[in-house]
């Protein structure tokens, strides 16, 4: 396959497309297009979610509890499924957010020990 | 939540709409849009699934995978009939043989009862462990009543005794029953219920309640056609009457089964004094119902700690010799012990079988995979896992073992039949064993076992090893790590057999000696009858009794055909041991030496003419006559050995005899008048048996019948019937049977004993035949080649049939050889928890020896045909 200017973007992290979903349903309701646009929007390009990977991780986060689903019209007037937070999917979310901080805050003590030190 | 198969395309087509949407609207041409959209979106059917399986469960996949499996496994296994029916016939022997001896296990040891609380129902019994007669002496009233008075551990306690009444009514002719007497609490203490009316209560019990009776079920559906107006109507037992009250549920009838049971005030003996009062006129059978809170250990400690004190206090009561002990069991497994070892024995003869069937089965596997190794290589190599190739043996496997599995339940249904018919000898519990939904799942475990067990016998190819030559062949090339293998399974089979063709030659054998013995009687001419005499009312030794006797035997002489008629005491075998042991007796002149007991004979009575009816030859001095009777000189008989023993110089003639047991009261001394054969009237195995017997006319006591006739002896039975009630009309005339078919239906269980083992040992020989016969098709189909360049070098076609047939005697020596050696092993250490295993004699060793080499030779003998016939063009051309 040729090389796409897309090549700049990051992989995503193991375990982290979760928390992303998550987060962005935090604004409302969206569906699975409209997700994965959100997070490319918000990541400043740099994160591309694939659909492979994305409606297989929606499903899970709905059997798990965390996420609902309601059919609805978009704005381009097409039937599409919303996903939103449900309440156990909130709390999930704050647990990730703080587990995230804390890998970003170890990790970056190691990385840089420097700034680290100065606090 | 779960969303359906629509619900994932209709989300996946809403994606693609929305980012076509966008990207016409950001101004791309709708075709190149939705090119564009597509390309981004990937591939739509993975992710479909992957979306899907996020729903199923774990297992879902890995049954998904297997039923794949199970197709391609079936698809393979029509190319491969001939392999398929072998296997699946030869499982559906062990397994159909396994699940039913297990269900018949299940129901005569394991199933509770159906009495209320069963598990605290306990069988009681005294004896001498060490006497053959005495092990179940059961309990005279005096000592009931004295357990009853002082045991804490036991709330209540039940009694049964077994009387054989006449009874008149319920339809029919006047008959023998045989009934229990029982005492109030019987039936609250045995926890049962009634199908119809009320059973018996304390109401019941003592001299002056009225007499009421209780059928059994199996009597009141198979004789009365579970008629409901049965309930009220009056029957006469003997001398007196009782009600019927009503109609006892399905039970497991012990200690004997009865037709009915009735309360203590129909058998006058029940209230005699000898019953009532004598410590050692012993007849009741004594339940028991554990108190709340107690242990069968802290109940069986109680009582026995009791009972050794009665013993004490009552010496007299017990024999100076005897070691009288109690013995205490839940009445569960006091039914199914005698059927206990002969059960075990069977499942172990069942479980053989299936370990033969299964190494056959796993040779069968084997060298089919062999032939496979080309396959599983190619697949090894593209990169199927060892997981995935398991897999694929295991579907296979149990594709063969379901199908083993699901005929060999079929074959279970008359196997149950067969068993539960045998096993009905030992324990009345297997009459109401029937198939039942546990047999399924034993014959489902044994397919599983067997079908992971057969998964694991081929090697899998290794996937770094080359296995090129193989690929570019497609030959079978036999390695000798797999030709090993399937030698030590084929001796298996055969070692196995051997142990069974072993065990069912000895128990043929056995069978053979009884069947052919000389018993001394005239065995087809001698019709025998029950003509139990209390339903005339005529007590022992009534002159009315003797008259009658005298009368019949007379009459029935005079029918066509007879030849001679008489009165005895005992018919043999059938009546073994009505009599108890040998009663101790002394004649003149003889002492016993210090420390020696008195001799023991039995006690017979016989009419006149009754040796030379049933064919025992006088051998000194006189039959009895007609004049031996009540009031002339009291006169015996002896048998042989009691002449040899008691009279070695040959003077037994003309000497006296006389009783000394209290039974007998002041002993009163018989001449002796005549000699007899011996004859054993009670072991199937005849011994020497002491005989003593008294004319019939001064005992009083006959009760059977001896027709010989010269005809057809079933067909006097009418006319002999006829003119016994001619003279008393209520008599009962039963059982007729001649000797020979009487001594039939007492060596019946030893027959089925040989007759089931054979069976088995008959199928493990059909399984070891076909194994041998596998291996050796299998290793000369291997050898074409290798045969072919002999014949070119030169061998004759002879030699290569002889090498052939040989290799099959190996195997058979070798496993008669591990056989020989592991069943004698075995029984050297079941002999440790049994005590009647026996070892087969020589001849019977080397007889099933013969059997397996003869039937070695034959399985060998189409591979070994083939082998020299190969054609040698062929076969250097085939590699």
């Amino acid at each position: 396959m040729a090389k796409t200017p897309d090549d700049h973007r990051l992989e995503l992290l193991q375990g982290t497309l979760d928390m992303l979903i998550l987060r962005t349903l935090q604004w409302g309701p969206q569906h699975g297009h409209g997700i994965g646009q959100a997070i490319r929007s918000q990541s400043d390009d740099l994160l591309k979610v694939e659909t492979g990977s994305l409606y297989p991780a929606l499903h899970r986060l709905v059997k798990r509890g965390w996420l609902n689903w309601e059919w609805d019209l978009s704005e381009a007037n097409q039937r599409a499924k919303y996903y939103q937070l449900t309440a156990a999917g909130k709390a999930q979310l704050l647990r990730e957010q703080d587990r995230w901080s804390q890998l970003v805050h170890a990790i970056g003590r190691i990385m840089n020990p420097a700034s680290a030190n100065e606090e | 939540m779960r969303p359906h198969q629509d619900d994932l395309d209709a989300e996946i087509r809403g994606h693609l709409a929305i980012s076509i949407k966008e990207r016409i609207e950001r101004g791309e041409d709708p075709a190149s849009a939705r090119l564009a959209a597509l390309k981004e979106f990937g591939n739509v059917t993975l992710t479909r699934d992957s979306m899907r399986s996020v729903w199923r469960h774990r297992w879902f996949e890995a049954a998904d995978a297997l039923v794949r499996d199970i197709r391609f496994a079936l698809r393979a296994l029509t190319r491969a009939k001939g392999l398929a029916a072998t296997v699946i016939v030869t499982l559906a022997l062990g397994i159909g043989a396994n699940a039913a001896i297990f269900s018949v296990v299940r129901g005569v040891l394991l199933r509770p009862l159906v009495n209320r609380d069963e598990d605290r129902l306990i069988y009681i019994r005294q004896g001498d462990q060490g006497v053959v007669d005495a092990t179940n002496m059961t309990f005279s009233v005096p000592e009931v009543n004295d357990l009853k008075s002082r045991v804490t551990t036991v709330s209540a306690f039940g009694d049964f005794s077994t009387v054989d009444f006449a009874m008149i009514g319920l339809g029919g002719e006047p008959r023998m029953v045989k009934a229990g007497v029982v005492g109030g609490s019987f039936f609250e203490v045995m926890g049962l219920r009634p199908v119809l009316g009320r059973l018996l209560n304390a109401q019941d019990d003592g001299p002056n309640a009225p007499g009421a009776a209780v059928l059994t079920y199996r009597f009141w559906t198979t004789s009365l056609n579970s008629d409901p107006t049965v309930i009220g109507k009056t029957i006469r037992l003997g001398p007196r009457t009782a009600t019927v009250v009503g109609v006892l549920e399905p039970s497991v009838p012990y200690p004997a089964d009865t037709e009915i049971m009735a309360n203590v005030v129909t058998s006058p003996h029940h209230l005699g004094a000898t019953m009532v009062a004598n410590r050692t006129h012993r007849m009741t059978e004594l339940f028991g119902r554990l108190a709340p809170g107690a242990s069968l250990e802290t109940a069986r400690a109680e009582l026995t700690a009791v009972h050794a004190a009665i013993v004490r206090e009552h010496p007299e009561a017990y024999s100076a010799k005897a070691n009288v002990q109690l013995k205490v069991a839940r009445l569960r497994d006091q039914i199914a012990a005698p059927a206990r070892t002969i059960l075990l024995v069977l499942l172990a003869a069942a479980a053989v079988v299936f370990v033969i069937a299964c190494s056959n089965v796993a040779n069968l596997i084997l060298a089919r995979s062999v032939r496979r190794e080309g396959e599983l290589a190619v697949r090894a190599a593209l990169g199927a896992g060892s997981g995935a190739l398991r897999r694929t043996l295991l579907a296979e496997s149990l594709v063969l073992c379901g199908g083993g599995a699901a005929l060999g339940l079929v074959l279970a249904r008359p196997l149950v039949a067969i068993v539960s018919r045998y096993a009905a000898r030992f324990s009345v519990r297997a009459l109401e064993v029937t198939i039942d939904s546990s047999v399924l799942w034993v014959g489902a475990g044994l397919a599983m076992a067997a079908a992971v067990l057969l998964a694991y016998v081929p090697r899998l190819p290794s996937p770094h090893a080359p296995a090129g030559l193989g690929l570019a062949t497609g030959g079978v090339r036999i390695t000798p790590g797999t030709n090993r293998r399937l030698r030590i399974f084929a001796t298996t089979q055969i070692a196995f057999s051997f142990v069974l063709l072993a065990g069912a030659g000895m128990l043929l054998a056995t069978l053979v000696v009884l069947q052919t013995a000389n018993t001394g009687y005239n065995m087809r001419q001698v019709l025998a009858f029950d003509i139990p005499t209390s339903a005339t009312g005529a007590g022992l030794g009534e002159a009315k009794l003797l008259n009658f006797y005298q009368e019949a035997t007379r009459r029935l002489g005079q029918l066509p055909g007879v030849e001679g008629v008489a009165i005895a005491s005992n018919v043999p075998w059938r009546d073994a041991g009505i009599f108890g042991p040998g009663i101790h007796f002394s004649v003149d002149g003889y002492k016993p030496a210090d420390g020696e007991e008195n001799p023991r004979a039995r006690f017979r009575t016989a009419g006149p003419r009754f040796f030379a009816v049933v064919g025992v030859p006088l051998l000194a001095g006189r039959d009895f006559t007609d004049e031996d009777r009540a009031g002339s000189e009291r006169v015996a008989i002896v048998s042989q050995s009691v002449a040899q023993r008691l009279f070695p110089n040959g003077e037994a003639v003309n000497r006296h005899m006389w009783w000394i047991d209290p039974y007998f009261g002041k002993p009163a001394p018989r001449r002796i008048v005549g000699v007899v054969a011996d004859v054993d009237d009670e072991s199937i195995v005849r011994g020497p048996a002491m005989t003593i017997y008294q004319p019939v006319g001064q005992i009083g006591m006959g009760g059977r019948l001896f027709v010989r006739t010269s005809a057809d002896p079933y067909a006097l039975v009418p006319a002999v019937t006829r003119v016994v009630r001619e003279i008393s009309a209520d008599q009962p005339v039963e059982r007729a049977a001649t000797l020979e078919d009487v001594r039939a239906e007492v060596v019946s269980p030893e027959r089925l004993n040989a007759f089931v083992f054979s069976g088995f040992a008959g199928i493990a020989l059909l399984i070891a035949v076909v194994g041998v016969a596998g291996v050796l098709a299998f290793s000369v189909s291997a050898r074409t080649r290798e045969f072919g360049i002999r014949l070119a070098v030169g061998s004759a076609p002879r030699h290569l049939l002889v090498r052939v047939l040989s290799e099959g005697v190996v195997i058979a020596a070798i496993g008669i050889a591990a056989g020989a050696a592991g069943g004698y092993a075995l029984a050297r250490v079941a002999a440790r928890f049994f005590a009647t295993v026996q070892m087969p004699g020589a001849v019977t060793v080397i007889g099933a020896a013969a059997v397996l080499i003869g039937a070695a030779i034959a399985a060998s003998l189409m591979p070994a045909a083939r082998a020299s016939r190969v054609d040698v063009l062929q076969a250097l051309r085939s590699e």
